[in-house]
């Protein structure tokens, strides 16, 4: 009987185009933060002996962010809507995984950001009555979200309300 | 009831009130003025300021409006921009009342009708004590909605309010608990404001304070260790009394009560001695109960005990936040615990299950890699020349103070599932034991990192709408985790917990996993 309760991974997978717009988005923020950086660094001298390391450490973090981040990301996550809970694994160096059961669930948001538009996808944010029992589910199929938005909201709908 | 129908104002002896203070701040004004050749202007502001307040607050008297229908409470308030709140009476979570000295001097109480959310919460201040009264039997347990409409207190005085229902005194203050609250390592600062107060009244009348004490303890005659170990030997006794004088303004008279009648019953909290307050916690919402017991009282086996209501915030310094008794000792706490909870369960004096190994390890593991890391990221700077030479060993002073406190760390760790309720237990600085009840439970984050992940351990976290909406149980082993989760909710972790047993025994789906965890 020793070992043998495992943690049953979510059935459903991201869309691959999930890889795709978290590499543009550590792009986007690499360039962004390294560009305020590098421009401090350039302009004023006296900030070198400081900055130089954490430009460093940076550089090293969005480079990883950039190449293996996403893939390794994309090959964990991973999420289920049914009619009793929503499940979801997500992380890539530390794993999360995070349940509600339908009864808690207070609100149902999607999300589309701009590079999530262009792309075809959604995140879909379940809220309870604690902020840490939220749970959200990043880079979705636009219309799969959709779909399991509606049902979400007719299977909260119909279960009895226990939000506290 | 129509729209305008049923209104109440606030007691008009608030208006006394307000010409009270008018004249307070006119004698201060007064006095600032006379009292030297030059005006004392910190006292002629302090007047103003006072002056002005008291004329707002007359002119807030004069618009404010309340009502409590049988679905909703409202308040409209203000001067040059109206306000105008609802809340639905099933919304509210507390009714507290609260007295300063002037107001009690006068028979007034502010009541603070609390729903939850810091932000909706009505503050009648103030109304005169048999309306507060009658306010929180119309709002608390056991309060019919239909003695409300008209209900004016009488004339001879006695209460309108229905008959005060029967209530079971669980704690009444005792004069043990005075030791055990007012001796702290941060006694010295309960007169460090009181003196800079001072200091800046005085130095406005021309007397430097500082100066004086020097004189005082003759200061310039000792070396700087002396003078500082005469400071705090000085300040030391005078602090444990400051602090006991404001503990016993707080909380003498104190009294915990179970009041109403099933199943309608709430905790009521008395206390104060100059300035009492009240606080109603129904128990339908009570969801837990939680101690601490910090680290340097242990000896004494010292403990704060909480209740985890949920709607209400856990925000320090609310009145509603889940203090419900002072200090006292861990044993008298799990007695009164059994009390308290309506179930009368004694979930807080479980067996605990012991944390594996591992998550000892890490926790000595992070206190030397922690100021090791540190001490590696200041060496960066200092080849690169921005810190003196020597300065990167500093943070490795730390490691032997490190050391002990992750034993520490790892032997508080605990977890149970006892009846109806979980109970994890952590913390370092302030050991804490909390017990929550299953059905609480509004979801589960569990957490695993690389390290974790190698050691076969997990980080279980309880997401609840009570208390501070989130506990956690660091470094479970994996079984213990997963055991643990299915004990308190087995119907939510038949939906992601796998009972291999289960599935060899030839039933991989669903249902039979479900029932397997019945069994």
């Amino acid at each position: 009987m020793e070992a043998s309760l495992t943690l049953r991974p979510p059935r459903h997978r991201l869309d691959r185009r999930f890889i795709t717009w978290r590499t543009l988005q550590a792009v986007v923020w690499s360039i962004g933060v390294l560009g305020t950086l590098g421009a401090v660094w350039g302009y004023a001298e006296i900030t070198r002996p400081y900055l130089g390391p954490v430009i460093l450490a940076v550089a090293v973090t969005y480079a990883v962010n950039i190449t293996v981040m996403p893939y390794a990301r994309y090959r964990t996550h991973r999420w289920e809507a049914t009619e009793d809970a929503v499940y979801a694994l997500s992380g890539w160096l530390t794993r999360e995984w995070k349940v509600v059961p339908i009864s808690r669930i207070q609100s149902i948001d999607t999300e589309i950001g701009p590079l999530q538009r262009w792309l075809g996808l959604a995140s879909i944010t379940v809220t309870t009555a604690s902020s840490e029992g939220t749970i959200t589910i990043e880079g979705v199929d636009a219309k799969v979200a959709e779909e399991t938005v509606d049902r979400l909201r007719e299977v909260t709908g119909m279960t009895p309300g226990d939000a506290t | 009831m129509t729209a305008e129908e049923g209104w109440r104002r606030l007691s008009v002896r608030v208006v006394w009130l307000d010409l009270i203070r008018v004249v307070i701040s006119l004698a201060t004004g007064y006095l600032g003025i006379v009292v030297s050749d030059e005006p004392v202007w910190a006292l002629v502001a302090g007047a103003c300021g006072g002056l002005l307040t008291a004329l707002l607050d007359l002119r807030r008297w004069q618009t404010t409006r309340y009502r409590i229908t049988p679905e909703r409470v409202e308040m409209r308030t203000g001067w040059l921009s109206r306000k105008h709140r609802t809340v639905g009476r099933d919304r509210i979570r507390s009714v507290d009342s609260s007295a300063r000295l002037l107001q009690r001097l006068l028979g007034l109480r502010t009541v603070h009708i609390g729903s939850g959310e810091t932000e909706s919460s009505f503050k009648l201040d103030a109304l005169d004590h048999r309306h507060a009264t009658l306010v929180q039997h119309e709002l608390m347990p056991g309060s019919s909605s239909a003695v409300i409409a008209g209900a004016a207190p009488d004339a001879d005085g006695a209460a309108p309010a229905p008959e005060r229902p029967a209530e079971t005194v669980i704690a009444r203050f005792h004069r043990s608990w005075i030791p055990l609250n007012v001796v702290s390592v941060w006694a010295v600062f309960a007169i460090a404001g009181p003196l800079f107060g001072l200091n800046w009244l005085l130095r406005a009348l021309g007397v430097d304070l500082p100066e004086l004490g020097r004189d005082l303890i003759g200061w310039d005659g000792r070396g700087p260790v002396a003078n500082i170990a005469l400071v705090l030997l000085i300040a030391y006794p005078l602090g444990v009394i400051a602090t006991t004088v404001a503990f016993l303004l707080e909380n003498g008279n104190f009294q915990l009560a179970r009041t109403g009648t099933a199943p309608d019953t709430a905790l009521v909290t008395r206390r104060g001695l100059l300035n009492t307050r009240t606080v109603q916690r129904t128990d339908s919402r009570m969801r837990g109960i939680a101690v601490d017991e910090p680290l340097v009282w242990r000896w004494l086996r010292l403990a704060r005990t909480k209740v985890l209501s949920s709607g209400l915030g856990a925000a320090a310094g609310e009145a509603t936040g889940g203090d419900i008794l002072p200090r006292i000792r861990l044993a008298e706490a799990h007695r009164l615990a059994a009390r308290i909870l309506p179930d009368g369960a004694r979930p807080l004096e479980a067996a605990l299950t012991r944390h594996p190994r591992g998550a000892l390890t890490r926790r000595l593991g992070a206190a030397v890699y922690g100021p090791a890391l540190v001490s590696a990221a200041m060496l960066v700077f200092t080849l690169t020349g921005v810190l003196p030479g020597w300065w990167w060993l500093l943070p490795l002073a730390l490691i032997p103070a490190a050391i002990p406190l992750a034993v520490v760390a790892y032997r508080s760790l605990g977890h149970a599932v006892d009846g109806a309720y979980l109970v994890v237990r952590r913390g370092i600085r302030h050991r804490r034991t909390v017990a929550l009840q299953r059905r609480a439970v509004i979801g589960w984050t569990v957490q695993q990192s690389i390290f974790q992940r190698w050691g076969g351990r997990m980080t279980v976290g309880v997401a609840t709408a009570a208390g501070e909406r989130h506990y956690e149980s660091p470094d479970m082993s994996e079984e213990q985790a997963l055991t643990f989760i299915t004990k308190a909710t087995p119907d939510l972790a038949a939906a992601f917990v796998l009972d291999d047993y289960a599935e060899k025994s030839g039933s991989p789906d669903r249902a039979a996993t479900v029932s397997a965890n019945h069994s």
